[in-house]
């Protein structure tokens, strides 16, 4: 069986307004078979605005427990994709 | 705050095919002078003319229960201002006014009433009916066209007590259709009992809407005149709690979520990084709903025993605008502020809980400028929610 990806989309203040919101329509852009091994929910905050040591800004994604910054449709789409097929070589 | 709340309310709906009422609704509250006043008038016709006629009455009335003035001398000062009818050459509307004072909401409501050829107000007591029998007062009027006569009763009203106040669209309805004479007062006065032995405890809004559409009903769905009714109703009030924004100091988060816990009514949590805290400390999971989308506030979320959690500041502006301008409810998409407004509209009185820390990542020069200072907005929501819907508040920084 195929090891799911979890994905938590920060829709704190912050994140939302830089981008965080267009993240929220992931039916559309995600390929619909990877996204159907996909895990996706809400975050209140990840806390990643404060605490998150590289160089990347809001908004915020983490992708099986794993922050990823100035996150946009299409690097999300890619990210996921990339993540997916390297947990089920 | 008070433990008793009087929960004043109207219904409508228009004579068919009028733009216009006839039937006149108005209440004032003076929290300062522990008065409230709420006044139905009925002008002679229907349209533009009757609602001249009513709003005048309804307005004098108004004004001059807040003076000092003796009741009977309002009522002639009202009477002899009127506007005479062309075709019929007389001034003419009815009116109640009922005037509610009170020291202490908890001890005494007093109300003086007075009624004017309006049908007889019906008085509740808990879900049973009341007979009231009030003084009569002749006006004695030189103009007048007939012999006028006041009705006065002073009584005072205690929780669970309701005073039901209508115009004759109400008594009058299904006249000649459904029954011969009308669903008349004694036919009101049964509903009114039916609706109270099914829920005792329904609130002014939800009684008189089912009053009024009663009486369309009788009429066939279409208004025979205009169809008014208010209710007066002393209750416990409905309270809801706002949580917003963590505390100045780390120490006092448990502070907070004892309060939070501790709290008899609603409660809306507003504010990422306020829910993750009491999420921590109450062991309550966040499950954030993500099946509405909209582009303007996050999807709100859900928490055991709490009724709604929502994102800061950004919800808190739109519901701040949305209770500024009074859009109705039903004009907001179905998202986290229409959850807000909602809830919030429902209750008679909010507690505002407010965390003082400022918030660093707001600092952030690209974030929009509307995202203002926490305390600003909470003023601003507890000035609109004051003056534009009567409700009372109050507020604790941590």
């Amino acid at each position: 069986m195929s090891k799911r990806v979890a994905i938590k989309i920060c829709v704190g203040t912050s994140c939302f307004v830089q981008g965080g919101a267009d993240l929220l329509l992931y039916n559309e852009f995600i390929n619909p078979e990877i996204l159907d091994k996909c895990d996706i929910e809400g975050i209140s905050c990840i806390n990643a605005c404060k605490n998150y040591k590289g160089k990347e800004g809001a908004p915020f994604v983490m992708i099986n427990e794993v922050v990823y910054g100035d996150m946009t449709p299409e690097k999300l789409s890619k990210l996921v994709t990339e993540v997916y097929y390297a947990r089920n070589k | 705050m008070n433990d008793v709340f009087i929960d004043i309310d109207y219904c409508q709906i228009y004579k068919y095919g009028q733009k216009i009422g006839g039937d006149v609704f108005l209440q004032k509250r003076n929290p300062e002078r522990n008065q409230i006043v709420a006044v139905l008038s009925d002008g002679l016709g229907s349209g533009v003319k009757a609602n001249v006629l009513a709003s005048l009455t309804a307005n004098m009335a108004k004004k001059l229960s807040f003076s000092p003035m003796d009741l009977k001398h309002s009522a002639k000062i009202i009477m002899d201002t009127l506007p005479v009818c062309k075709e019929r050459k007389i001034s003419y509307s009815t009116f109640s006014i009922a005037d509610i004072r009170y020291n202490n909401l908890n001890s005494d409501i007093s109300v003086n009433f007075l009624e004017y050829d309006n049908p007889k107000a019906l008085y509740f007591k808990n879900d049973k009916s009341e007979y009231w029998n009030g003084e009569k007062i002749i006006l004695d009027r030189k103009k007048a066209f007939k012999e006028e006569e006041i009705l006065h009763n002073q009584f005072s009203l205690k929780e669970g007590d309701r005073l039901i106040i209508f115009s004759d669209g109400v008594t009058q309805s299904g006249l000649g259709t459904s029954s011969p004479l009308g669903w008349r007062l004694q036919g009101v006065n049964k509903f009114v009992e039916k609706v109270l032995n099914q829920d005792s405890f329904i609130s002014s809004r939800d009684l008189t809407k089912k009053i009024v559409h009663k009486a369309l009903n009788l009429d066939g769905l279409a208004s025979k005149d205009d169809i008014t009714c208010c209710c007066i109703y002393v209750r416990k009030p409905r309270r809801t709690l706002i949580v917003t924004g963590p505390p100045f100091l780390k120490e006092s988060d448990e502070v907070m979520c004892d309060k939070v816990k501790a709290f008899q009514g609603k409660k809306i949590i507003s504010g990422g990084t306020t829910a993750q805290i009491v999420s921590r400390i109450l062991r309550k999971k966040i499950e954030v709903n993500l099946s509405s989308w909209s582009k303007d506030v996050p999807p709100f979320s859900t928490m055991d025993t709490m009724d709604l959690v929502t994102e800061g500041m950004l919800t808190l502006t739109k519901v701040v605008n949305v209770l500024e301008n009074k859009t109705a409810i039903y004009e907001l998409n179905n998202d986290a502020v229409k959850k807000y407004i909602e809830l919030i509209l429902d209750s008679d009185q909010v507690h505002f809980l407010v965390g003082t820390k400022i918030n660093e990542a707001h600092q952030d020069p690209s974030i929009p400028l509307e995202i203002g200072i926490r305390r600003t907005l909470i003023e601003r929501l507890r000035k609109a929610l004051e003056d534009n819907y009567l409700k009372e508040t109050s507020i604790e920084y941590i």
